[in-house]
C-alpha cells in the first residue's frame, strides 16, 4: 500500500508537488497523468528515497521513506524512465546484484534470476555487457531487475517508451497480472491509451497538484462525456498549462488553484 | 558468500530480507571486480595499442621521474653534504615534508571535487539510492573510486621519488617494505577529509558549493603563490646561498607541524631509510621503530577517519543528495549574443552554409566550458612559462647563448603542436563522430558533406592558429629572436595548425564511432590514439625540417667555425630547402587526410 499524507516539494521557488493526499491500496493499478512538469518525478522520487517531502510524508507499506528509507525501499520495485544498468556487466550479473542487495541467498536467487530471464525473454542477451542492449532491452532488464524480490509495491515511470509492440503487451500484462495478484502498481505515463486500458483508477496532476481522482468512467461521468476518449478528457481537463508555479505566484493567487475534481474518492 | 547470507538471515539484529553489512561490502566488492575485468578484457581485445601506449608512457614517464629524483639526491650527497650530516638530514626534511605537505593540500581538493561528481551527478547512485543499500555503503563505494582517481598522480611522484631517496643513502631493506603501508595510509587521511568537507558541504551548504569551493581554492592558491614568491623573490646574487637556504627553511616550517599526516609520512620515511644505530640505544629509540610508530600513527588516523567518513554518511548523504536535487535552478539562457556576433563577422568570406556550421560549431564550444577551459588553462600555463623565459638574455652574446635561444624557442614551438595536438585529439576528433549521431538534422538539409568536413576543418584550424600564432609570438618576443627565427616559428605555426586539423578532422571521418555519445571515450579508441601518435611524429617532422637550417644558420652567423657547409649561401640553400619540405609535408599531411576522410564521409551510412 501506498500513502501520501500533505506531502510537498520545491525546486527553489518553484513549487513541484502541492499538498498530495493519495492511498493506493493494495491489488491497485494507479496511473498518474499530467504534461511535462506537472510534478509527477517528483512524486516518484519521493516514493524510492530519492527526495524527502518538505512537508508531509510517504508511507510503503507504512514505511516511512524518511524516517525508515531501508524499510520503504526493500518494499519497492521501481523501473526509472531511463533504465541505468551497469555498462560492464551482464544483465545476469546486474540481476544477481539486485536479488542479493534485497536479502536473497545465492539459490533463492538465482530461482528468481531464472523466472524473471524466462519471463521477459532475457535468455539470449543475459550474458552480454549491458553496454550492447538496445533501449527495449535494457527496460526488459530493469522490469526483471524491479520483481526480483516480489515487491508489494511496484513504481514504474514511463513504462512504455520505446519499447515494441510485443513488449508493450508483455508490460501491460504483466501489471495486471501483478495487481491482481496484490501489489500496489503505480504508474506514470504520457500513454493515455494504456491508462485507460489497464489503470484501475487514474490521477491528474497540473502544477504540482492533483486535480482529479477517480476511474475514467467517473471522468466521463464528471464532464457529461460519455463515449470520449480518455486523451480528449484529459486535454479538455489539464488545457495547456504546464510546469510548476511559484509560492510567491501561489501566495498572490496569480494562479488559479485547480480545483479538485472529485471521483469516487 | 552464501555463508554470510545465511547469517545475515539466521541474526536476530536484523529486519527481514535485511542484509549484514559484510555482505553488502562483499556484494559492491564483487560488482567492482566483475565490472574491472570486464573493462580490462575489453581494453586488451579492443583497444590492445592505447592500453600498452598508456602503460609504456607511464613506464616512461615514471623511469624519467626516478632518474630526476636519484641526481637530485646524488647531487645532494655529493656537493651538499653526506647522509648523517645535518645539512643532508635537513634538506632531505625540507624536501618531503613540502612535498608531501603540498600534496596532502592537492589530495583534500582532488578527492573531495572527484567524490562530489561521483556521488552527486552520477547514474549509479540515483540506481543505488532506491535499493536497500546502506547510504555509507554506496559513499564508501564511491569513495574507493575518489581515492584511486585522486591518489595515481600522487603514487606516481611519490614512488620514484621514495625509491631514488632510499638508494642514494642505501637504506635498509625494511625501508622498502614500509614505503607502500606509509603512503597507502597517508593517502586515506586527505582523501577522507576532502569526503567528508564535500558530505558536510552539500548538507549544510548546498545552493552556496560552488562560492564556497571557488572561495577556499582561491585563498589557498593564494597562499602557495605568496609563499613561492617569497622565497624566489631575493636578490640574484643571494639564490641558494647558506642565508637563503636557512630562510627558506624557516619560512617553510609550517610544512613540518607534528600533527600534519605528510609530516608524520615525511618522518617514518626518514626514520625507516636510517641504518640501525651501532651504539645500544633504548628500542623504542630505533628507527625502525619509530618509523613503526609513524605507521601505527598514520594508519589509526586513517581508520579513525574512515569511521567518521562512515557515520558522517549515514546521516548526511541521503538528505544532502535531496537538498542538492531540489537547489533552485536557473535555467541557462543562450546570451552573449555580441560574441557570435563578433565571430560571424570574421567568418563573413566564407560561404553562408559553412558560415552556419561554422557559427553552430563555435556556439557548442562557447557554451561548453569543459571544452575552452582546458584550452584556457594548458595555453595559460604556455602564456605564463613564456612570460618568464627571458632569463636566457642575461648571458647574451656568446655562441652557447644563441645556441640555446634557439633551441628553446623551437621546443617552444613542439610543446605548443604537442599541446594542440592533445586537444584536436580530444575536442576536434570526435566531432563527426558526435554530428554522426545527430545526422538527421544536417543529413535532410541541402548541404553536400563534403561541406560538412570542410567545415569542421576551417573551425578547428582557425580556432587554433590564433591562439598559437599570439603564444609562439610571446615566446619569441620574450627570448629577442631574430626576425628570420620569427618568421620560420610562425610559418611552422601555420603548418602545424592546419596539418593537425586536417589529421584529426580526416581521420574522425574515416574512424567514426556512432555508438558512443562521450567525445572523451571516442577520443580514447584506436582513431583517437592514431591521430595522437600521428600528430606527435607530424609534429616532430616539421619542426625538425625548419629548426635545424635555421639554428645551423644562426651558430654559423656568430661561430668562428669554418665549414664549407657553413657557409652563407649553402645555409640559405638549407634553410629554403627545409621550409620547402615542410610546406611539402604539411600540404600531404593537410591534403591526404582530408581527401580521404571526405571520401569515406561521403560513402558512410548512418545507423
Amino acid at each position: 500500500m501506498i500513502e501520501f499524507e500533505g506531502v510537498s516539494r520545491s525546486y527553489g521557488d518553484t513549487l513541484a508537488v502541492r499538498g498530495l493526499d493519495l492511498r493506493i491500496e493494495s491489488g491497485e493499478l494507479f496511473a498518474l497523468l499530467g504534461h511535462n512538469g506537472a510534478g509527477k518525478t517528483t512524486t516518484i522520487k519521493m516514493m524510492v528515497g530519492l527526495l524527502r517531502p518538505a512537508a508531509g510524508r510517504v508511507l510503503i507499506d507504512g514505511y516511512d521513506t524518511v524516517a525508515q528509507v531501508r524499510e520503504a525501499t526493500s518494499r519497492i520495485g521501481y523501473v526509472p524512465d531511463e533504465p541505468y544498468l551497469y555498462d560492464k556487466l551482464s544483465g545476469r550479473e546486474f540481476l544477481q546484484f539486485v536479488a542479493e542487495m534485497h536479502g536473497m541467498s545465492r539459490q533463492e536467487a538465482t530461482r528468481a534470476l531464472d523466472r524473471e530471464i524466462e519471463r521477459f525473454g532475457l535468455g539470449r542477451f543475459a550474458d552480454e555487457l549491458a553496454e550492447s542492449y538496445s533501449h527495449g532491452m535494457k527496460q526488459r532488464t530493469v522490469f526483471a531487475a524491479a520483481l526480483l524480490h516480489d515487491p508489494p509495491v511496484l513504481i514504474v515511470d514511463e513504462p512504455l517508451v520505446g519499447l515494441d509492440p510485443h513488449s508493450i503487451r508483455l508490460v501491460k500484462d504483466l501489471l495486471r497480472e501483478r495487481a491482481a495478484a496484490g501489489t500496489s502498481i503505480f504508474m506514470s505515463t504520457h500513454t493515455l491509451a494504456a491508462a485507460e486500458e489497464i489503470a484501475d483508477r487514474i490521477g491528474v496532476m497540473q502544477q504540482g497538484k492533483l486535480i482529479f481522482l477517480g476511474t475514467v468512467d467517473e471522468l466521463r461521468h464528471k464532464y457529461h462525456a460519455e463515449g470520449q476518449s480518455l486523451e480528449s478528457l484529459y486535454l479538455s481537463v489539464v488545457g495547456e498549462t504546464v510546469g510548476g508555479v511559484t509560492a510567491e505566484e501561489e501566495a498572490t493567487h496569480q494562479v488559479e488553484p485547480p480545483a479538485m475534481l472529485e471521483g469516487s474518492e | 558468500m552464501n555463508d554470510l547470507a545465511s547469517r545475515a538471515k539466521a541474526s536476530s539484529k536484523l529486519r527481514p530480507n535485511d542484509i549484514d553489512p559484510r555482505v553488502e561490502a562483499a556484494l559492491f566488492r564483487r560488482i567492482r571486480a566483475s565490472e574491472t575485468v570486464a573493462h580490462l578484457r575489453q581494453l586488451m581485445s579492443t583497444a590492445r595499442l592505447r592500453t600498452l601506449l598508456v602503460v609504456g608512457l607511464s613506464i616512461f614517464f615514471w623511469c624519467g621521474l626516478f632518474a630526476l629524483f636519484y641526481v637530485g639526491f646524488d647531487f645532494l650527497r655529493e656537493n651538499v653534504a653526506r647522509p648523517g650530516e645535518v645539512y643532508h638530514a635537513k634538506t632531505v626534511e625540507f624536501v618531503f615534508h613540502l612535498f608531501f605537505a603540498s600534496l596532502n593540500v592537492m589530495l583534500v581538493f582532488s578527492s573531495g571535487i572527484i567524490l562530489y561528481g561521483a556521488l552527486f551527478s552520477s547514474q549509479e547512485t540515483r540506481f543505488l539510492l532506491t535499493t536497500p543499500a546502506r547510504e555509507e555503503r554506496i559513499v564508501l563505494h564511491k569513495f574507493q573510486e575518489a581515492t584511486l582517481f585522486s591518489s595515481w598522480g600522487f603514487f606516481l611522484l611519490a614512488s620514484p621519488l621514495t625509491l631514488a631517496y632510499g638508494i642514494s643513502v642505501s637504506a635498509p631493506w625494511h625501508y622498502y617494505v614500509l614505503i607502500g603501508p606509509l603512503i597507502v595510509s597517508f593517502v586515506y587521511i586527505p582523501c577522507v577529509i576532502g569526503a567528508l568537507c564535500c558530505l558536510l558541504l552539500i548538507y549544510k551548504l548546498a545552493h552556496m558549493r560552488v562560492a564556497v569551493v571557488v572561495i577556499v581554492a582561491a585563498l589557498s592558491m593564494l597562499a602557495a603563490g605568496a609563499a613561492i614568491w617569497e622565497t624566489i623573490a631575493v636578490d640574484r646574487k643571494e639564490l641558494f646561498e647558506d642565508q637563503f637556504f636557512l630562510d627558506t627553511i624557516r619560512k617553510f616550517r609550517f610544512t613540518r607541524e607534528e600533527w600534519l599526516p605528510s609530516s608524520w609520512l615525511s618522518n617514518g620515511l626518514i626514520d625507516a631509510a636510517q641504518a640501525s644505530p651501532r651504539l645500544p640505544t633504548p628500542l623504542r629509540d630505533t628507527p625502525v621503530v619509530r618509523a613503526l610508530m609513524s605507521l601505527a600513527l598514520l594508519v589509526s588516523n586513517a581508520l579513525m577517519g574512515r569511521l567518521i567518513l562512515t557515520a558522517v554518511a549515514r546521516r548526511t548523504f541521503r538528505a544532502g543528495f535531496s537538498q542538492l536535487e531540489c537547489r533552485p535552478r536557473r535555467p541557462r539562457r543562450a546570451g552573449a549574443a555580441w560574441i557570435d556576433r563578433v565571430a560571424a563577422w570574421f567568418l563573413r568570406p566564407f560561404p553562408p552554409q559553412v558560415r552556419l556550421l561554422l557559427m553552430k560549431d563555435w556556439r557548442l564550444l562557447r557554451r561548453d566550458p569543459v571544452q575552452w577551459s582546458q584550452f584556457l588553462i594548458f595555453f595559460g600555463l604556455l602564456g605564463l612559462y613564456f612570460l618568464n623565459v627571458d632569463q636566457f638574455r642575461v648571458t647574451a652574446g656568446d655562441i652557447e647563448h644563441t645556441t640555446w635561444v634557439n633551441l628553446v624557442s623551437f621546443l617552444n614551438l613542439a610543446v605548443v603542436g604537442l599541446i594542440l595536438s592533445t586537444f584536436t585529439t580530444r575536442f576536434i576528433y570526435p566531432m563527426l563522430s558526435l554530428e554522426g549521431r545527430r545526422f538527421w538534422v544536417l543529413g535532410l538539409m541541402p548541404v553536400s558533406r563534403d561541406t560538412i568536413v570542410w567545415s569542421k576543418f576551417v573551425f578547428a584550424a582557425l580556432g587554433s592558429w590564433m591562439p598559437c600564432a599570439m603564444l609562439i609570438l610571446l615566446s619569441d618576443l620574450m627570448l629577442h629572436v631574430s626576425p628570420l627565427v620569427v618568421g620560420v616559428h610562425q610559418l611552422t605555426t601555420v603548418l602545424l595548425c592546419v596539418g593537425l586539423a586536417a589529421l584529426a578532422v580526416g581521420l574522425g571521418a574515416m574512424m567514426p564511432n556512432f555508438h558512443e555519445s562521450s567525445p572523451s571515450k571516442i577520443a580514447a579508441g584506436f582513431g583517437g590514439t592514431l591521430n595522437l601518435v600521428l600528430s606527435a611524429v607530424y609534429i616532430i617532422l616539421i619542426v625538425s625540417l625548419t629548426a635545424l637550417p635555421c639554428h645551423f644558420k644562426l651558430i654559423a652567423n656568430s661561430s668562428a667555425i669554418s665549414s664549407e657547409f657553413l657557409r652563407e649561401d649553402y645555409l640559405n640553400l638549407w634553410l629554403v630547402l627545409g621550409a620547402g619540405l615542410a610546406v611539402a609535408v604539411g600540404l600531404t599531411a593537410t591534403v591526404v587526410p582530408l581527401y580521404r576522410g571526405v571520401r569515406a564521409f561521403n560513402r558512410l551510412e548512418f545507423y
